[in-house]
């Protein structure tokens, strides 16, 4: 009996065969990771209308974080400050600096900044800062330490397996409410026995449901 | 499963149209399909230039980035006080609608109304609102109101500027002044607001000869009239139905169309628990079928001419009772209603009614409708005096202005002064008189004989253009103002944004013609009050605004002595009810007449009982149509008098013999983009402001004109969908209601879900819904449910989440009738979940259903599964290509849902996760009543609600385990969240046997 046997000729066609098998895994790879969050949008920062410093007021002031995002713990959104809120200070401090001529503006005009958002997420995810903060997810979690971004960036993918990550084991995250806005928190002990007494402590037991988000 | 087909059809209890009773092919192919024959094709777009678009969005596709488009955030410059961004702000307001004002809660979001509801401590409201009331937000967002000041001087049509008006009427009003206003008259709507009053006494002073007129087409002149006679001056009719244990309505829509009906239909309700200390009885008399007419326990159809006679009869026989035959008080009565007319009211049932009357003396109510004529509202009042209601079960407190006169005499007074050429300027402030006013004025060809006319209005309407100036107006969400309830409790009207198209009120319009006035509305209205006996301080005031009420405003009540010359006079008028085919002109709960006509909400909500959408029509009884050879959407020309129209036909079981309906309000030609054309305009016959016409002749033309009704759609198996009995059976058998359930196996096919945390659920009481549609307005506003215009609604595309089936039962001449709302029912055992291919319908951890939008590919699996029908297909992409503007009234916690994706009641889940992160961010377990859905927010009866099954105290749960409790369809053993109380009925116990043949059997044995 004989055995078949590809014809000579085709050993030429080898190197064609093996692009063509390449060319779709590398398309597949550049839609995969390319398009990925961790790609887009790590990293993500944008220029603003007014030059403002995290790093100099969060972090070398310290400044609290509420005092600007008052309502972090109350409302979905954190709220960027109402122009009010800069001349707090700045009706003294660098009064007449040219860096702020867009907040003077807008405080003389009741027109507000625009500034560009960073941290966006779809429409149709609804995210509840307040629901957040007051369990025991401190702002570093997901937003990195902004208190050493001279320019804010994006951290994390914030990409829905993120989410869940957290949301499957919140101990790895949770903090004693305390530190939440304490961006330098070191935990004393393990992070995962403290993040099961807080998890025990407030009975969260973060859903994974599609409802929990998407409405 | 046992089908349509399968079902014998003799034994068949319920049917929603008589399609269905007849089993007709067209029913068959409702039934067996999910959507009509076709509907899944892409209609007006055939597949050329579908491909077409979609190169586009292609092409549109490449242009993009890999990240989504910059978004902007923008902060306050000067927050205000207590505004938190992303936290809702309710404020109390209040709308008024021909002069009686209902009590609002509107929600606002980052400065943007976004959804209205009741006002649970306005005494017009108790926390319910109309349909009309729920979608004005729709309406304050109309982009078709008008946006600038406009003169015309003859064919030349010119914008003018706000301070080129002001010039003008500053001016003319100082010219006015100069002759004491000869000539100056004043057309408003009805209205009882006290700045509007002030005003007037202004003006009154500074122009001694102007003359002011209130005109509305829907009018309660009747009872005004009937008031006087009776007493002496008008009266305005109080009911307390908590004490009312036999209700008799003469023509009366006292659950749907009248201006109080939220807070009847609530007490109403409240006394219909058969296990509270009483049930009431509704009898009902009327022509065409109301909602009230619907929820009755004895109905009688009788052409609206007839119900004189009845109330006629019915005096006669209750003067004549022997328990009140001592009564010598009451001889000159007898002595004026001393014979009991021949009526066509069935003897049984009026002998009931007597007996019911006369044995609960003091414990009655008796109403008449608008469109009965004085006589009738006389007797109806004198029954109540009689049969000592009067101060008990019923009050009166003097009607507002007894000395105006009514509005068909005013607007003819007006149409006169006009005709006379004695009117300089003519103000018509709000109304539309060039549509509705009555024919045989000509009001239209009447405006031009005024030197100047003005027309404020929020659209530049029919009167708008023929007025020389027309000014827009603010909307009532966007202004300040006071109003009075139907009780007189004076309410707040606050503003919940600036106007967006600017546009000016009444009293601002008043205001700049009256010397010495601010001129911002605040100041106006804040003088008014600083005027009156409140003289309120800062903190008072505020506590008005909050409150949305002044406490304890309400009109003085008084009880009335009967003026017996005055009844003797008006016994001997009643309407002659010759032979010969009769109309009646019926308010629309949706339009009303004409105003809302261009509202996508109102103009799309199926009608309670017709289901017709966009359109009115004809109403007949199957009889009639046999009679005059007419069907379903045959055009038949409608002469009354020497004047006619052109309407299609919709047969409506239940109407009255030789008697049809027609509703007012549509056939609009300068209303708006929606309003046009949408049906047939009937005030182009109603002559005299009458409602009842007599001697119309119907002329079948042989065209044929398609009506888009939703009886047949999502029609699903009707075994077990209804569950009613009467009170006696109920009495003895408690369980009736589960009996059907029980026969069938409890076996889970699947593993059965656990629920440790929340187990959310619903319960609606059947024998407290009267059908209103609030729950689905309400639901279309929370859940940004676009509409889809009549053609889309023709091929079953309509999208509303929760839809109010009506049930007919028994013979189509005289059908009792079950409302039944049904939205997705959250089965523990849900069928759609089992065949999604995309797990884009999942259950979640305390028992929704839930639609993950971003996961269906639009298979359309689960709504073919779906036994109850209530998922909804975006066909279209029917939010695409909104304007700015209406974007801005969208929820923002709520996806707008884009083509190709299927989307279904959630139970409200953003109002649930506001309320349990609230809760958890304060440590708090979340209380009973905390969570409200949309719909059982708006139902004026309380007849949903909604809490956590879990939790043993809740409302929902003491609800679900009722006696009358029934899950629908127990066949399938879906084990759903959402459950029905059986509906009651309390017949006269001399009556029941007669009607057991309707009701009865329950089901179970004719469907095995």
């Amino acid at each position: 009996m004989t055995t078949f046997k590809f014809p000579k000729w085709s050993n030429k066609l080898r190197p064609v065969v093996g692009v063509a098998a390449i060319i779709p895994a590398y398309f597949l790879f550049l839609i995969y990771y390319g398009f990925a969050p961790s790609t887009t949008d790590v990293g993500y920062a944008p220029k603003q209308p007014v030059p403002y410093s995290h790093a100099l007021h969060a972090g070398e002031l310290g400044i609290d974080c509420r005092y600007c995002h008052d309502t972090v713990d109350q409302s979905k959104h954190a709220s960027i400050p109402p122009t009010q809120t800069c001349l707090n200070c700045h009706s003294n401090i660098r009064s007449d600096s040219d860096k702020l001529l867009a907040v003077r503006d807008s405080f003389a005009t009741g027109m507000p900044i625009e500034w560009v958002r960073i941290h966006d997420l779809p429409d149709y995810v609804y995210f509840n800062h307040s629901a957040h903060v007051t369990r025991g997810v401190s702002c570093v979690s997901c937003h990195g330490r902004v208190d050493k971004m001279e320019v804010v960036a994006q951290q994390e993918t914030l990409s829905m397996g993120w989410c869940l990550d957290c949301h499957r084991q919140p101990e790895k995250h949770l903090r004693p409410l305390d530190a939440v806005y304490d961006l330098d928190w070191v935990p004393e002990e393990d992070q995962l026995v403290i993040g099961a007494r807080i998890k025990d402590l407030y009975k969260l037991n973060p859903s994974t449901d599609c409802s929990t988000c998407h409405r | 499963m046992p089908s349509i087909e399968q079902k014998d059809k003799s034994g068949q209890d319920y049917w929603r149209s008589l399609n269905e009773l007849a089993d007709t092919p067209d029913f068959q192919e409702f039934v067996r399909r999910e959507f009509p024959n076709n509907a899944d094709t892409l209609m007006g777009e055939d597949r050329r230039s579908f491909l077409k678009v979609m190169a586009a969005s292609f092409a549109l596709a490449g242009l993009t980035s890999c990240r989504w488009p910059e978004e902007k955030i923008v902060p306050y410059a000067h927050r205000p006080d207590n505004r938190t961004p992303g936290k809702p702000v309710y404020f109390a307001t209040a709308m008024e609608k021909g002069g009686v004002a209902t009590g609002l809660l509107v929600k606002s979001v980052d400065g943007r109304p976004v959804k209205v509801e009741g006002n649970p401590s306005h005494p017009n409201s108790l926390g319910g609102a109309t349909p009309q009331e729920l979608a004005s937000v729709l309406e304050m967002y109309d982009p078709d109101r008008s946006q600038a000041v406009v003169y015309q001087t003859g064919k030349q049509v010119v914008s003018k500027s706000w301070e080129q008006w002001s010039e003008f009427i500053e001016n003319h009003s100082a010219a006015l002044r100069q002759k004491s206003g000869a000539g100056l008259y004043f057309l408003s709507e009805a209205t009882a607001s006290p700045t509007i009053l002030r005003l007037r006494k202004k003006i009154e002073e500074q122009y001694p000869q102007a003359k002011w007129f209130e005109y509305e087409a829907i009018s309660d002149d009747n009872e005004r009239e009937g008031t006087r006679a009776v007493f002496g001056q008008p009266y305005r009719p109080l009911p307390d139905f908590k004490q009312a244990k036999i209700i008799l309505s003469l023509d009366s829509d006292f659950l749907g169309a009248h201006p109080a009906a939220l807070a009847w239909s609530r007490q109403w309700a409240e006394m219909r628990n058969p296990d509270g200390a009483f049930m009431n009885r509704l009898y009902v008399a009327e022509s065409m079928f109301t909602s009230t007419g619907a929820m009755a326990d004895h109905r009688e159809a009788l052409p609206a001419g007839q119900i004189a006679t009845l109330a006629q009869a019915l005096i006669a026989r209750i003067l004549q009772h022997e328990s009140l035959k001592a009564s010598s008080s009451l001889d000159d009565l007898k002595g004026i209603y001393s014979t009991a007319p021949a009526t066509h009211f069935p003897v049984d049932v009026l002998d009931a009614l007597v007996d019911d009357l006369v044995h609960h003396q003091g414990e009655s109510v008796i109403l008449a409708g608008s469109r009965q004529p004085a006589s009738v509202h006389a007797i109806a009042h004198l029954l109540n005096h009689i049969l000592g209601n009067a101060g008990k079960s019923i009050q009166f407190a003097p009607a507002p202005e007894p000395l105006r006169p009514s509005h068909k005499d005013a607007i003819a007074e007006v149409a006169s002064a006009l005709q006379g050429g004695g009117v300089d300027t003519l103000v018509i402030l709000g109304g539309n008189p060039a549509f509705n006013a009555p024919v045989e004025l000509d009001f239209p060809g009447l405006i031009a004989k005024a030197k100047h006319s003005i027309h404020l209005s929020l659209y530049r309407d029919e009167t708008s253009m023929l007025c020389e100036w027309h000014v827009p107006r603010a909307h009532t969400l966007e202004t300040w103002g006071d109003a009075r309830g139907y009780d007189g409790t004076v309410s707040s009207v606050q503003p919940l944004i600036a106007p967006l198209y600017d546009g000016k009120t009444s009293c601002e319009v008043l205001g700049s013609m009256v010397e010495g006035e601010p001129v911002r509305a605040y100041d106006i209205v804040r003088k008014t009050f600083e005027d009156s006996r409140y003289k309120p301080t800062e903190k008072e005031w505020r506590t008005f605004l909050h409150d949305g009420i002044v406490a304890d405003s309400t009109f003085e009540k008084r009880a009335p002595a009967v003026d017996i010359a005055g009844v003797r006079s008006i016994s001997g008028s009643s309407i002659s009810h010759g032979e010969g085919f009769e109309l009646s002109l019926y308010e629309d709960l949706f339009v009303y007449d004409g105003r809302f006509a261009n509202n996508g909400w109102l103009q799309e909500t199926p009608d309670f009982i017709t289901k017709l959408t966009w359109d009115n029509a004809l109403l007949i009884a199957p009889s009639t149509a046999d009679e005059l050879d007419l069907n379903e959407e045959d055009v038949v020309k409608i002469t009354a008098g020497e004047r006619s129209i052109e309407a299609p036909v919709s047969i409506l079981p239940g109407m009255a013999p030789n008697t049809g309906a027609i509703a007012l309000g549509y056939g609009r030609t300068h209303g708006g983009r929606i309003a046009d054309g949408a049906g047939v305009n009937t005030f182009a016959i109603r002559p005299n402001g009458e409602s009842i016409l007599q001697g119309v002749t119907l002329i079948a033309t042989g065209k044929k004109y398609a009506l888009a009704a939703t009886q047949d759609h999502h029609a699903i198996d009707d075994i077990g969908m209804i569950q009613e009995g009467d009170l006696s059976e109920y009495k003895e058998n408690p369980e009736f209601a589960q009996e059907e359930g029980a026969h069938y196996p409890k076996l889970d096919v699947w593993e059965p879900h656990e629920y440790n945390n929340h187990k959310w659920g619903m319960t609606i009481d059947l024998n407290q819904c009267t059908g209103c549609n609030a729950c689905v307005t309400a639901c279309q506003a929370e859940n940004n449910i676009p509409i889809v215009g009549k053609e889309q609604v023709t091929w079953g595309r309509e999208m509303h989440w929760i839809r109010v089936d009506r049930y007919f039962k028994g013979d189509p001449g005289k059908p009792t009738v079950t409302p039944q709302p049904m939205t997705c029912v959250h089965c523990e055992n849900a069928p759609c979940e089992q065949v999604c291919p995309v797990q884009a319908t999942v259950h979640n951890d305390e028992g929704l259903n839930v639609m993950v939008y971003n996961r269906c590919v639009g298979t359309r699996y689960c709504s073919n599964n779906c036994p109850v029908k209530v998922r909804r297909f975006n066909f279209f992409n029917f939010n695409y290509g909104l304007k700015e503007v209406e974007k801005l009234r969208m929820n923002p916690e709520v996806t707008v849902r884009m083509r190709g994706v299927m989307e279904k009641c959630t139970m409200c889940t953003q109002r649930i996760e506001a309320v349990k992160i609230d809760a958890k961010n304060n440590r708090r377990p979340i209380r009973d009543g905390e969570i409200v859905t949309a719909c059982e927010q708006a139902c004026p009866t309380k007849a949903i609600t909604f809490g956590d099954l879990n939790d043993e105290n809740s409302r929902v749960t003491k609800k679900t385990n009722d006696s009358r409790n029934y899950s629908i369809l127990d066949v399938l053993y879906l084990k759903p969240r959402l459950t029905y109380l059986a509906k009651i009925r309390n017949p006269h116990p001399a009556l029941a046997n007669a009607s057991e043949e309707t009701h009865g059997k329950h089901g179970h044995d004719s469907h095995s």
